[in-house]
């Protein structure tokens, strides 16, 4: 049992003497203008040590060896040390390679390491660090024209490193461009030339590495990264040589300008047109035709153009709406834009085409164009005029050949034209009843159907009428009497005249029916007459009585029966004289 | 008593059409000054007074057409139509008019039988239909008194098949005027007046727009429901607009 504790103590024995030799970083991330110190630690001492190449890094200090042993109650333990200073040359995640080792005639090799190198950081200033240093005299300053703007409000930085008189600067490196990410940039060129200037109270030399004109495309907090150089300074050492000279120090030294917040404001919610294409700044909206009479088969450019400063290029134009009459064609885009550091000003338009394929007046439509001014803060809103194409020709029009030659007839064609107004009108009362449906209609309608059965009931009965003979005859010499006494009828109150209208409605019947005038007239005459025209001697008898009685009655007194007797027996006598005739 | 309103109110009657045809000349020799806006407003007081005809709609159209106005232009022609529905002047202006117009709208045509017989009930207006029934019924009463009272049996003949005739051509036409009538109470057309407007796919402003109409586009009303119409294209698109855009012809 002994003996088994003992073997594996050894063996944990032989695992604490093992070799060790690893990398140790002083921070798994630095910004890129910081310094990263790299260990390499064995626990046995060996030989060929190799550092890796450390590929993007500069090696500032190093390698230095440090070396320590100690005996504890007997134990001795080993240390040993590579150290390097490391600067990195670029942004992004970098890796320290393998180093190796040769221990006891075996070869051991590190793990690589990954290191993230992120963008400048600010340097906190040691404030117990009394010495001079280029830290004080050079400066990279970034200056923000403004630091709330709205979105799409031109915003510039300007890039300026400042110089103190002592030191100088012998070349420079961008280490780090920054990125303007929700920006939409452009970048200035710029001469590079040394000024004077002052930098918090004193006098600096400076120059202006780099401008930037930057339109926010995001509202909110948004960040401008800092740009890193790295610079070769020549600072004075202080110390002079053997001539007398003042001995100069050279030295590599990283500056930032430091990162900038900039808050960026919405577009008001409120009063936005729904037009609004996200122009922003100050702005003159023009709408103009090549001509506006033109003839048919014939084109002409409508131009529509944006003038003034402002986002220029981060807008679209309006486009124009144009009756179906005339063929728009697809739009020439032009900029002639400039961008100096108050921000893009210049002029953008499209250009389209326009063919009318008919005759007539034809308007475009007026156009607007919505900006926002950002010096006003609110929105602005241009309208075009209104646009009226006149076109002079067109298809179906007759042609105005010249009549001057003569001999060839000109056919007259019907062209397709406007037609002038209606000169009459019959004006009806504008809420009139349908005809249809009305009253009238089905009367109108339905009359004649009911005329039908009338006209047959109506035929019928003449048929029967006509069937009956002697109901006829006495109908019609009823009518007779009716024709020759309705006049003594009507005296009937008057006896005096009643009897003068009866014995004229005697006289009246012979004269109708005799033809004879009224001087022949005597008792004799009438009687022969009649007999000779057939009559029956005893109404002839009865006639004449008649006649006789009408002058008698006349002054002798009698009654209204009297009167009513002698009218029937008048009609009774010439209906039966009409018979026999 | 009686005898005397009638005559006034014919004196009345007869005054008022003295008085119509002068503002109607009134508004013809504005239009022919070339002061059209003058002129559009004389026939519209015209119309105001409740009178209308054809030709006062056609004058009032061409008056706004020659102010480029399409939409008022185009509903006038459209109402003038209504009243007239053969005018070849009206129609000719019209597609002036209509040319003038932003969109252009494919028509679709729909074929069957029903698009047969309305091609034919389509050439005149139901009441035109009306009255021809009552000629057909009149024409069948001569032929009855021919027929009754001829005594040739070979005109006999003729008169009682005229009649058979007359008689079907008589139901013929109420049905057409039935079926036009028909059609004409259920077509609701209006003509755009909004510059542009979209049109939506449910009635609700925060709907998208299904697609955009400019003014003088005919439209046809399916439906209404509260301050929203829907309305059908010639093409068949379907979609909602709010009223204020459009403008009823009936």
């Amino acid at each position: 049992m002994k003996k088994y504790i003992l073997i594996f103590l050894l063996s944990f024995q032989s695992i604490l003497a093992q070799v060790q030799f690893e990398a140790r970083t002083s921070r798994p991330s630095l910004g890129v203008n910081e310094t990263l110190r790299v260990d390499f630690v064995m626990n046995a001492d060996g030989d060929n040590f190799t550092p890796p190449s450390f590929e993007g890094f500069r090696v500032v200090g190093g390698p230095s060896q440090q070396v320590s042993q100690s005996w504890v109650n007997g134990k001795s333990s080993f240390n040993k040390v590579y150290s390097y200073f490391l600067m990195p040359m670029q942004r992004g995640t970098l890796t320290i390679r393998q180093a190796t080792i040769e221990i006891n005639g075996q070869i051991y090799k590190t793990n690589p390491v990954r290191i993230t190198v992120t963008a400048a950081v600010e340097k906190q200033r040691d404030p117990d660090d009394l010495t001079p240093t280029a830290d004080e005299s050079v400066h990279l300053v970034a200056e923000i024209s403004k630091t709330s703007p709205f979105i799409n409000e031109p915003i510039t930085v300007v890039y300026k490193l400042y110089c103190g008189f002592d030191i100088g600067i012998s070349n420079w490196q961008e280490l780090d461009k920054p990125k303007y990410n929700d920006f939409w940039s452009q970048n200035i060129e710029v001469p590079q030339k040394i000024s004077e200037g002052e930098y918090k109270g004193e006098r600096y030399r400076y120059i202006i590495l780099k401008k930037v004109v930057l339109y926010p495309q995001k509202a909110g907090r948004l960040e401008i990264e800092p740009l890193s150089l790295d610079l070769a300074v020549e600072i004075p050492s202080g110390r002079r040589d053997f001539f007398g000279r003042a001995q100069i120090k050279q030295e590599n030294k990283r500056v930032s300008a430091g990162a900038k917040t900039i808050n960026v404001k919405p577009l008001p919610e409120s009063g936005r047109p729904d037009n609004f294409s996200g122009a922003v700044g100050k702005f003159d909206f023009t709408v103009t035709p090549s001509k506006t009479n033109i003839k048919h088969g014939e084109s002409l450019d409508l131009v529509v153009s944006v003038s003034g400063t402002g986002n220029l290029k981060l807008f679209d134009l309006p486009k124009p709406v144009v009756p179906t009459a005339l063929e728009m064609y697809d739009p020439v885009h032009n900029e002639n834009v400039r961008t100096p550091l108050s921000g893009m000003t210049g002029r953008v338009s499209d250009t389209y085409t326009i063919v009318p394929g008919f005759k007539g007046n034809f308007t475009i439509q007026p156009m607007s164009f919505t900006y926002f001014d950002p010096s006003a803060g609110r929105y602005k809103t241009l309208t075009s005029k209104e646009i009226v194409l006149r076109v002079i020709d067109g298809p179906g029009l007759a042609q105005n050949q010249s009549a001057a030659s003569g001999v060839q007839k000109q056919q007259v064609q019907a062209s397709e034209q406007f037609q002038f107004i209606k000169l009459k009108t019959e004006l009806k009362s504008a809420n009139r009843k349908d005809f249809f449906g009305s009253t009238s209609f089905y009367t109108l309608l339905l009359l004649p159907m009911l005329a039908i059965p009338a006209v047959v009931l109506i035929r019928r009965k003449k048929h029967a009428a006509d069937s009956d003979i002697m109901g006829n005859r006495a109908r019609r010499s009823d009518r007779l009497a009716r024709k020759y006494l309705s006049e003594a009828k009507r005296q009937f109150a008057n006896k005096e005249m009643f009897y003068v209208a009866l014995e004229k409605a005697l006289h009246n019947f012979l004269k109708a029916k005799l033809h004879i005038e009224t001087s022949e007239m005597s008792k004799e005459r009438i009687r022969e007459i009649l007999l000779e025209k057939n009559a029956e001697p005893q109404t002839v008898d009865s006639f004449l009585k008649l006649a006789e009685d009408c002058e008698f009655a006349r002054y002798a007194p009698s009654s209204t029966g009297a009167i009513q007797h002698d009218y029937d027996k008048a009609a009774a006598i010439i209906s039966s004289l009409e018979k026999q005739l | 008593m009686k005898l005397v309103n009638k005559v006034i109110l014919l004196l009345l009657v007869t005054c008022q059409c003295a008085w119509s045809q002068p503002a109607f000349d009134t508004a013809n020799e504005l239009y022919r000054k070339g002061d059209f806006a003058k002129a559009a407003e004389a026939y519209e007081s015209l119309l105001k007074t409740g009178k209308e005809s054809a030709e006062v709609y056609f004058n009032l159209a061409n008056a706004y057409y020659k102010q480029n106005k399409v939409a008022p232009a185009i509903y006038n022609y459209e109402k003038a139509l209504l009243l007239d529905p053969n005018d070849a002047e009206i129609k000719n202006n019209l597609s002036f008019a209509q040319k003038m117009q932003i969109d252009e709208i494919k028509e679709v045509k729909n074929v069957g039988l029903q698009n047969w017989v309305r091609q034919i009930t389509l050439v005149v207006h139901y009441n035109t239909w009306a009255m021809i029934a009552v000629g057909f019924s009149t024409l069948f009463l001569l032929l009855f008194l021919g027929y009754y009272f001829t005594a040739s049996t070979l005109f006999k003949r003729i008169f009682f098949g005229g009649m058979l005739l007359v008689l079907l051509f008589l139901l013929l036409s109420i049905l057409a005027a039935v079926f036009e009538r028909g059609i004409y109470q259920s077509e609701r057309p209006a003509i755009v007046f909004s510059a542009s407007v979209g049109v939506k796919s449910e009635p609700s402003q925060n709907v998208e727009d299904a697609f955009v109409l400019h003014e003088g586009t005919k439209v046809h009303v399916v439906e209404s429901l509260d301050d929203w119409r829907k309305i059908e294209l010639p093409d068949g698109n379907q979609g909602w607009i709010s009223h204020e855009a459009i403008r009823e012809l009936k």
